[in-house]
């Protein structure tokens, strides 16, 4: 007897491949960030890889119900609204940098932006590692919050089809408008994104620029991780309903 | 313009007020309570022989803690709301600042231990534990917790009664947490970080790894102590960072509202690409204005 779609688990475990992947490019600066010794944005990879990926989810999810379960529609959903939600808060960490702390945007791992081609070297004040989300940061941050933001509509997509589909889960608690299903497949969603966060942000240890860093040829290895998490996180997010009742 | 939309979004309005206030206050309360990124400095300070008397907790990251707070207040909210059956205004309204209060209490517990904790860890350096510190800090920031945490009930609650989102009540407020404690964590921080933490190093500079765990401590009037950080914040750090939070969660949910389907989606792409060129400008401003910090040696 086959409980669950093969079709779903496989849109798991690539949309934990994408998370794991999107959070490689998210410029990220940790706590040296917020003193201006780093470029990126600054909080920690995970952290600022599911504010924005899981603001995403939530676009995905109104996306979703909107649509009655539109796949294209729903994942695109997901990565706008990530994207769109990391480059507000790349922008305004800018303003931050810029008029807050009087400080450049520069990079310290490149001596010309990628993008832009402008000189970075210059303007890194001394004893720090750059400050600021310069160009390439930015441009990095954007796509790997779409990438984020595509792979947990994607793992949150698999889930509510999946839930859908078994009796009794459509039905409503009390008055409210929301049925079981969507609040499974959201917190099952969110723990596969954090399984996958994590995953990355071991493998890059500390801070990245994106995708001009050194540290982004780590990426393969992240990957297979990624694979191998999701695999046997969404197959427990799956096989779950075999214990709720009306499972089988 | 059709009605249901201008009701609509009306309710967007109040939700991004309430996220711009939700994000003045978390900034505030992190710089009271020294949490997130600079505290790395303030547990320094001790280390390299600098005795403080800032506040220093850092229960978690604030993207992992707001998270939790919210999703207290909602559950402890809903659970008001079953007790007393009253969904009218006013019974959501107190159901929601009994969240907000049971999560500040929370809040506060973490706090003490938290403060304790790690000032009774480094007596080895000499580090006083401050009572008074204790006394007076701890107050201000379970009420600017009780604030941030309020307004984000408030907004998702506002989101869920309008139909903006199926997500049910905590999942939505514990999202919205994690994305608060980020940008709180991104913005706010750095005008602490930054500026505040080394008032005595010359402007427009990044702060030196050298100089790590230097930060200062005398204020404009005998010892500086946190609330003196947070008077400082206010000025520009907290509320660039309720503008960047109002933003986020108005933003998302205007580009659902205004427009429909797929067209939804372009305008969110539009609105990405508008933020890149402000950032392209933003960036050539700093060059052109603030120039470089050393001198080309050879080309």
């Amino acid at each position: 007897m086959v409980w669950f779609s093969l079709l779903y688990w496989v849109w798991i475990i690539l949309g934990g491949i994408l998370i794991g992947a999107g959070v490689h490019f998210i410029p990220v600066g940790g706590a040296p960030a917020a003193m201006s010794q780093a470029t990126g944005v600054g909080t920690g990879t995970t952290m600022l890889a599911a504010a924005s990926g899981l603001t995403g989810l939530i676009g995905a999810g109104s996306a979703y119900a909107s649509s009655g379960g539109n796949f294209a529609y729903t994942i695109v959903m997901g990565g706008v609204s990530a994207a769109l939600m990391i480059s507000v808060l790349a922008f305004i960490a800018n303003v931050m940098y810029v008029y807050g702390a009087g400080v450049p945007l520069a990079s310290a791992k490149v001596k010309y932006d990628p993008i832009t081609k402008w000189r970075q070297d210059l303007y890194v004040s001394r004893g720090t590692e750059g400050h600021g989300t310069p160009m390439s940061s930015f441009i990095s941050g954007i796509i790997g919050a779409f990438l984020a933001g595509v792979g947990g509509a994607l793992v949150y997509f698999a889930l509510a089809a999946s839930y859908a589909g078994i009796s009794g889960f459509n039905a409503t608690f009390g008055g409210y408008p929301a049925p079981y299903y969507v609040s499974l497949a959201a917190a099952f969603a969110i723990g596969i994104f954090f399984l996958n966060c994590v995953m990355a942000s071991y493998n890059i240890g500390g801070t990245i620029e994106g995708f001009h860093d050194p540290k982004f040829r780590r990426l393969p290895k992240s990957i297979v991780a990624s694979l191998v998490v999701s695999a046997v996180g969404g197959l427990f997010a799956l096989l779950i309903v075999v214990m709720l009742p009306g499972g089988i | 313009m059709d009605p249901q939309m201008m009701v609509e979004l009306g309710a967007l309005t109040l939700v991004g007020a309430a996220a711009l206030i939700a994000g003045v206050a978390e900034d505030l309360e992190s710089d009271v309570g020294s949490q997130s990124n600079p505290n790395s400095q303030v547990q320094l300070a001790p280390q390299m022989g600098y005795l403080h008397r800032l506040y220093n907790k850092a229960i978690s990251g604030e993207p992992a803690s707001y998270p939790f707070y919210a999703a207290i207040g909602a559950s402890t909210a809903l659970s008001v709301l079953s007790v007393t059956g009253n969904s009218g205004l006013i019974g959501v309204f107190f159901a929601l600042v009994a969240g907000a209060f049971v999560t500040s209490l929370i809040h506060g517990v973490y706090a003490t231990t938290s403060y304790m904790g790690r000032l009774a860890s480094q007596s080895r350096f000499g580090q006083p534990i401050y009572l008074d510190v204790l006394r007076t800090h701890t107050p201000v920031l379970m009420a600017h917790g009780f604030v941030a945490n309020f307004s984000v009930l408030l907004l998702s609650w506002v989101l869920i009664a309008q139909h903006f989102s199926p997500f049910p009540f905590v999942v939505l407020a514990f999202i919205w947490g994690i994305a608060l404690g980020g940008v709180g964590s991104a913005v706010g921080d750095v005008h602490l970080g930054t500026d505040r933490y080394y008032q005595d190093r010359p402007y427009g500079s990044g702060v030196n790894a050298a100089h790590s765990g230097s930060v200062v401590r005398k204020a404009e009037s005998g010892l500086r102590n946190s609330i003196d950080c947070a008077w400082f914040c206010s000025k520009f750090g907290g509320p660039l960072t309720g503008l960047g939070f109002g933003l986020v969660v108005y933003l998302h949910f205007w580009k659902e509202v205004v427009v429909t389907s797929w067209w939804s989606a372009l305008a969110g792409v539009i609105i990405v690409v508008i933020f890149v060129i402000m950032n392209t400008y933003l960036e050539r401003y700093s060059r052109q204005r603030y120039g470089t910090y050393k001198e080309e040696a050879e080309e």
